[in-house]
């Protein structure tokens, strides 16, 4: 099977941020491959060990992207094409995936696997609209995949349960965190992936202008979210304070 | 879009023969929205049932009710959901169409916006109109921070956590409208299976008033019957964090934070959770928290309305006896 699986450079979320009129700043500037799309690389690389195929990775970044491309391969992928772009704080899910659909549309795969959504905005988006610009069945928030001839199994976490199904190849499916723990790449994968081949594409290559990139949502800015104050804290005896506890939940709090 | 009367659609999700409580909190917010700029709000259906929840649905002021009824949608697939949806947003030319967040709408919601070229919020925690478009407040960073964000289009789909708005009823008459589908097999393109470990009568998180959450300090069966307990007392939903399902111990749809489900209940438990970033995006936005937990310094207590520092063995019995007592 042919793999395409589409990732992202992201903001570590982990690390301290802050905001200064209102423009988020992250204090050291670690920027990581998107967890769900480490599961989307991983995935790719179990169904390539079973059955055989190829694992290409396409990531659509500045030139720092191809750092965390690098991972991609030294996790064992096969090959990488980097999508240069001069900037990315304007583009939105939808940029991203007119791209993406223009990169694909006269490309052969069997499937094409993306994270189901950006660590850093959660929106989640982009596997859907590129699905639908290429007219291809998908499936979103996959939980496992198995591979059959011409079919990809999809197990998708849904709102009240799990539900399998099986997509004709080629399919979309957007893959979540669950599915699996990405590998961390061993010394001889990081080796290999100084050698294994990385295409950079530029945009007007893929006969694309700014123009056809205006994404038309716009971060206006930051604001802290609105401060939770830590409440009252109990400490002491267990059967006093869980009583204690239980009377304030129905005579200051409302709630029981 | 102030300057002229328009539509505002909002999608009602049906959850086992019932209107979602969520899709209900947000039409009560767009009815709010549409009279105080003169614009009309509507509602579409899609369900194997859909012309029965009219009468639910124009209690909450709703003009117009678009009915999609199929055998098709029993089970949730994307194919016909996006098919219909794609025929209403056609007819009803909405200049906002605003869905409840949930693992269904996140499936569909980037098609429709590209198949409709339309502008897209997803998973907003508050949403206004401006002149050409929609102002909302996203959470971002895990939930750490909030985006102001715009969207500026004819169309603008949305997409709201649940627990945003509170619900107002404003009870109307609506016209009906019945949409004419039908879908061959030939336009199926995925084949839904099988449902696996639906999770049968436990309560839905999304819609839950009141969650009891386990984490990793909840180590056997033991643990697992006492958060049951609470659960039944105070008619709970029962969730967990990440931990914990993939242990296997939840099952995965139980799952709040970042990756599972985002709740706001009235009230939420954590017992045995020490409040990872990941798990707090999913439930900073409850009403009430509180926080059993034996380390003083878990990142839970920060939260928590009322933090009980204490071994969640010994602190549920009481809690639970205590609860039962007020109850009666």
């Amino acid at each position: 099977m042919k793999f395409y699986v589409c990732i992202k450079m992201v903001p570590d979320v982990n690390a301290p941020l802050q905001i200064k009129d209102g423009k988020l700043i992250q204090d050291a500037d670690r920027q990581i491959l998107n967890a769900y799309d480490a599961s989307a690389v991983e995935e790719a690389l179990v169904l390539k060990e079973k059955h055989g195929g190829e694992v290409e990775v396409v990531s659509i970044g500045t030139s720092k992207a191809s750092e965390t491309i690098r991972k991609a391969l030294a996790m064992g992928a096969d090959k990488a094409t980097h999508i240069v772009t001069e900037g990315n704080g304007d583009y939105d899910s939808g940029s991203y995936a007119r791209i993406l659909a223009r990169f694909f549309e006269n490309k052969e795969y069997d499937v094409l696997s993306l994270g189901k959504q950006s660590q850093d905005t959660d929106a989640g988006l982009t596997g859907s609209m590129v699905a639908e610009m290429l007219n291809l069945p998908y499936a979103t928030n996959a939980v496992g995949l198995e591979a059959e001839e011409g079919k990809l199994i999809v197990k998708r976490q849904g709102d009240t349960g799990q539900e399998m199904i099986e997509l004709p190849t080629p399919c979309a499916v957007t893959c979540s965190n669950d599915m699996n723990e990405p590998r961390i790449p061993n010394l001889k994968g990081i080796m290999a992936s100084k050698r294994k081949p990385m295409e950079q594409v530029e945009l007007s290559s893929l006969g694309l202008n700014e123009d056809d990139l205006t994404a038309s949502t716009t971060v206006l800015g930051y604001e802290e979210k609105p401060e939770r104050e830590a409440g009252k804290k109990f400490e002491g005896e267990a059967d006093e304070i869980a009583r204690e506890v239980a009377q304030l939940l129905d005579t200051e709090a409302n709630v029981i | 879009m102030n300057k002229r009367m328009s539509t505002i659609l909002t999608h009602i999700a049906i959850a086992d023969g019932k209107i979602k409580r969520s899709s209900l909190e947000v039409l009560s917010h767009c009815k709010q929205l549409a009279d105080q700029d003169g614009h009309s709000v509507e509602a579409v259906v899609v369900d194997t049932n859909a012309s029965s929840f009219v009468e639910g649905i124009q209690k909450y002021g709703a003009s117009k009710v678009y009915i999609v009824e199929d055998p098709i949608f029993k089970n949730h697939m994307n194919t016909p959901l996006l098919k219909a949806l794609v025929k209403v947003t056609e007819s009803a030319n909405p200049s906002v169409f605003a869905f409840a967040s949930t693992e269904s709408t996140k499936d569909i919601l980037g098609a429709l916006a590209a198949n409709q070229n339309a502008a897209v919020l997803p998973d907003v925690s508050s949403f206004e109109l401006m002149d050409g478009g929609v102002k909302a407040k996203r959470p971002v960073m895990a939930a750490k921070i909030i985006s102001n964000t715009e969207a500026k289009g004819d169309t603008v789909l949305v997409s709201v956590r649940s627990g945003s708005y509170d619900l107002a009823e404003n009870e109307t008459t609506a016209e009906v409208a019945n949409v004419d589908f039908s879908m061959d097999d030939s336009e199926l393109k995925a084949t839904l299976k099988e449902i696996i470990s639906a999770s049968g009568d436990t309560i839905d998180l999304n819609e839950a008033e009141s969650i009891v959450a386990a984490g990793r300090g909840v180590k056997d069966e033991e643990g697992q019957k006492l958060i049951s307990e609470l659960a039944e007392v105070l008619n709970a939903g029962i969730g967990a964090s990440r931990a914990l399902t993939e242990a296997g111990i939840y099952d995965p749809s139980l799952q709040i934070g970042q990756t599972g489900k985002v709740v706001s209940p009235q009230l939420y438990i954590a017992v045995g959770i020490s409040g990872a970033i990941q798990h707090v995006a999913g439930m900073a936005n409850s009403k009430v928290i509180v926080a059993i937990n034996k380390d003083p310094d878990a990142p839970i207590f920060e939260i928590a309305d009322y933090g009980i520092v204490g071994d969640l063995y010994k602190v549920l019995p009481p809690f639970i006896e205590e609860i039962k007592k007020i109850k009666n």
